[in-house]
């Protein structure tokens, strides 16, 4: 595996960057955007990841619209937020009206924009308004696109498609699509997008994965599904590979668990062009960090850090203290791929039953290692899993939604059905479903599940809960324990949320944003459980101790700027080891 | 006769009502009795409030049942602009008398649903 230099992207006008949450698309990004320009090349850097910290990484502000980067000549940079895009078409519709309904209509209209498939829509638009411009692409010899996360972007770039079979097929103008009505005559300018992303002359894909087992898998995934789609050159970037020049204990686990998961790169990705860029033991902000990313020498003159007090925040052990006080209730970890909901999740059912309390553990992670805990001393008797598999869980959904009102249908109202039921939103309702029957089975002990459901998903629901209490006539099938564990989770003393995330910026920022959307549903999450921390392994490690020092930021940032409550976890070698060692920290 | 009858819906994510959080019956059957009224001729409209709120903000009967009774009042429907009733959709016999038609004859076209109906009126 070669290390990337910036000669390898010379060949293409547009790159997209693509990865997990915090794999390092945009450091990735960054670093290309900036050695390219400096070559001489007119180079236009775009964001369209929600959580983007673009403007961190350039130490500026950015419009939606391209503009000179200052401090880099022939760099430019746009910023396109689809949240804010789908702000402003919320507000496109609702604003005229502000003065003529009521709050209540306003508030409920507001609801049904907030979904997931507003901000998508809203996404897309932007990004295929900008990439068929010809009048902006033209000037450009790079355009380089940090998309979003991996499962949004692959949402995202698969849209047109689904579009297009959409617009053609359907003539009862149903549309869960709802945003999208009207857009039609845009079919055209999203087929011109697919076809720039699928031409091979012109586009190529980067994966951007990190030396480890989750985020590969997922890279692979994506490499495979957008294959499926037509984007066909494709370069896999390894980022954050560790060479250690210290007997650290922390730094040979490290070193020897990257080197193990990048055994299994062939696997994942055959004979793709494969680099690597290397662990930097500093954040990557400000121009000559970037530019040091590409330098091989760079990494050698590795700066003194700066002496400081160790940051003290509680251990796990301490968070499960407080749970276990409250002798029963359903505790969830929420939180972006990737970031350990289920080995925390795991680890806080272990701890409970260490503390004599029946625990009920439910994952959603088909993969997950979750039984070991099973093993633990005390637990055999307490401890029950369950899984909950989400592609069962819709396919159930839809079977049960086809049966219920079946029956009394015509064909064509079972069309009508069929094609809503194809919505991104059935997922998350399937989900919950499942997660609400599991709830309800344990009502005297502790519920312990790897994911929760979105703000937005309990606002929904209270909608069709008040719409039911107030028109019986029109009853559905909300089942019970659907009905029952929307007040539970709203009530702090029996239901505690955490968010987990790791010390960085852009799994801080995805966790802020999960919190804002909860707090729109009044439910306000009781831990942040900050994950993986080199700063609390104590490393000495010249490069681990300088990514310590690094994660000071983003510590402060959580207990200053988002939690009430923090603790903090080690960074462990991996998974199935890391639970292991986490059983000795819940004690 | 009544010559125009509009249905007022809540904010919904899409008419059937599917992907919402639950899946309600009669949000299917009246899309589909509206779409069959539709290809008859008769002028039935549905509005949805997340996407349509323009003919809420012009009734002002509507304004003023949102305001007393919130939105857990809608569905509203109104006969020529006249708020008529709120808080379930309209029966297929209601449809039947407001638009003249016998009632057998209209569940009929309910049964059997026929690709498209152009019929035209000439006045």
């Amino acid at each position: 595996m070669k290390q990337l230099m910036i000669g390898d992207f010379v060949d293409t006008n547009y790159l997209f960057f693509t990865g997990k949450g915090g794999v390092g698309k945009t450091s990735a990004a960054c670093a290309t955007a900036v050695s390219l320009a400096d070559q001489g090349k007119k180079v236009l850097i775009v964001s369209t990841d929600p959580a983007s910290n673009l403007q961190d990484v350039f130490g500026t502000t950015l419009a939606n619209k391209p503009a000179p980067v200052p401090g880099v000549k022939n760099l430019y940079a746009a910023n396109l937020d689809p949240e804010e895009a789908a702000a402003s078409y919320r507000n496109k519709i609702i604003d005229p009206y502000r003065n003529t309904l009521p709050k209540a209509a306003l508030d409920s209209m507001e609801e049904q924009l907030s979904g997931a498939c507003t901000v998508e829509i809203a996404a897309f638009d932007e990004f295929s308004t900008l990439l068929t411009d010809e009048d902006t692409t033209s000037e450009f010899d790079h355009i380089l696109f940090d998309t979003a996360p991996t499962g949004h972007t692959l949402r995202l770039l698969q849209l047109p498609n689904a579009w297009s079979d959409f617009l053609e097929t359907n003539d009862n103008g149903v549309s869960c699509l709802g945003p999208l009505a009207g857009l039609a005559d845009k079919k055209a300018l999203y087929q011109k997008t697919v076809e720039a992303l699928a031409n091979p002359e012109r586009t190529k894909l980067v994966l951007v994965a990190r030396p480890d087992d989750s985020t590969l898998i997922e890279a692979g995934k994506a490499a495979e599904e957008l294959e499926e789609i037509g984007i066909r050159n494709q370069m896999l970037v390894v980022n954050g590979v560790f060479e250690r020049s210290s007997d650290d204990q922390t730094a040979i686990q490290l070193e020897a668990m990257q080197q193990e998961a990048l055994q299994s790169i062939p696997a994942y990705f055959g004979d793709k062009p494969t680099y690597h860029l290397p662990l930097v033991p500093y954040n990557l902000t400000g121009f000559q960090a970037l530019r040091d990313l590409f330098d091989p020498e760079a990494l050698e003159m590795i700066e003194e850090i700066p002496e400081t007090e160790p940051i003290k925040l509680p251990s796990i052990s301490e968070m499960i203290d407080d749970l276990s006080a409250k002798k029963q209730g359903v505790f969830m970890t929420m939180g972006k791929g990737g970031v350990g909901k289920t080995t925390v999740a795991a680890a806080v059912a272990a701890g409970l039953t260490d503390r004599g309390h029946r625990v009920l553990l439910t994952t959603t992670d088909p993969a997950a290692h979750v039984d070991l805990v099973m093993d633990s001393d005390s637990g055999d008797n307490l401890l029950t899993v369950s899984r909950i598999d989400p592609k069962k869980e819709v396919e159930k959904y839809k079977a049960q939604v086809l049966e219920n009102v079946g029956e009394d249908l015509t064909e064509e109202e079972l069309a009508y059905i069929k094609e809503d039921l194809e919505s991104p939103c059935t997922e998350e309702i399937a989900v919950f479903r499942a997660f609400a029957e599991t709830v309800d089975q344990a009502k005297d002990a502790f519920v312990v599940i790897d994911t929760a459901p979105t703000g937005h998903t309990l606002l929904l629901l209270d909608a069709a809960q008040s719409y039911h209490r107030e028109v019986e006539r029109t009853q559905g099938d909300l089942p019970e324990s659907v009905k029952q564990l929307l007040p539970r989770l709203r009530n702090p003393e029996e239901t505690f949320i955490s968010l987990v995330t790791l010390p960085e910026a852009t799994p801080v920022y995805e966790a802020g944003r999960l919190q804002e959307d909860l707090r729109r549903a009044q439910i306000e999450p009781a831990w942040w459980i900050i994950n993986q921390s080199y700063h609390e392994t104590g490393t000495t490690d010249p490069i681990l101790s300088g990514r310590a020092h690094a994660e000071r930021k983003w510590i402060r940032e959580v207990q200053e700027s988002y939690s009430r409550k923090t603790c903090i976890i080690p960074w462990q070698a991996d998974k199935v080891k890391g639970l292991e060692r986490l059983k000795t920290l819940i004690k | 006769m009544i010559k125009k009858v509009e249905i007022f819906d809540p904010a919904l994510c899409c008419p059937t009502g599917v992907c919402g959080t639950d899946v309600n019956p009669e949000l299917t059957k009246i899309a589909r009795l509206v779409s069959v009224l539709n290809s008859m001729g008769y002028d039935v409209k549905r509005y949805n409030l997340a996407q349509e709120p323009m003919p809420f903000s012009t009734n002002s009967e509507v304004v003023k049942l949102m305001e007393n009774d919130g939105v857990e009042s809608l569905p509203a429907v109104a006969a020529d602009g006249k708020l008529t009733f709120s808080g379930r959709y309209p029966t297929v016999s209601e449809f039947a008398s407001w638009f003249d038609i016998e009632d057998d004859k209209l569940r009929e076209k309910l049964k059997t649903p026929k690709k498209t109906l152009n019929i035209s009126f000439n006045k």
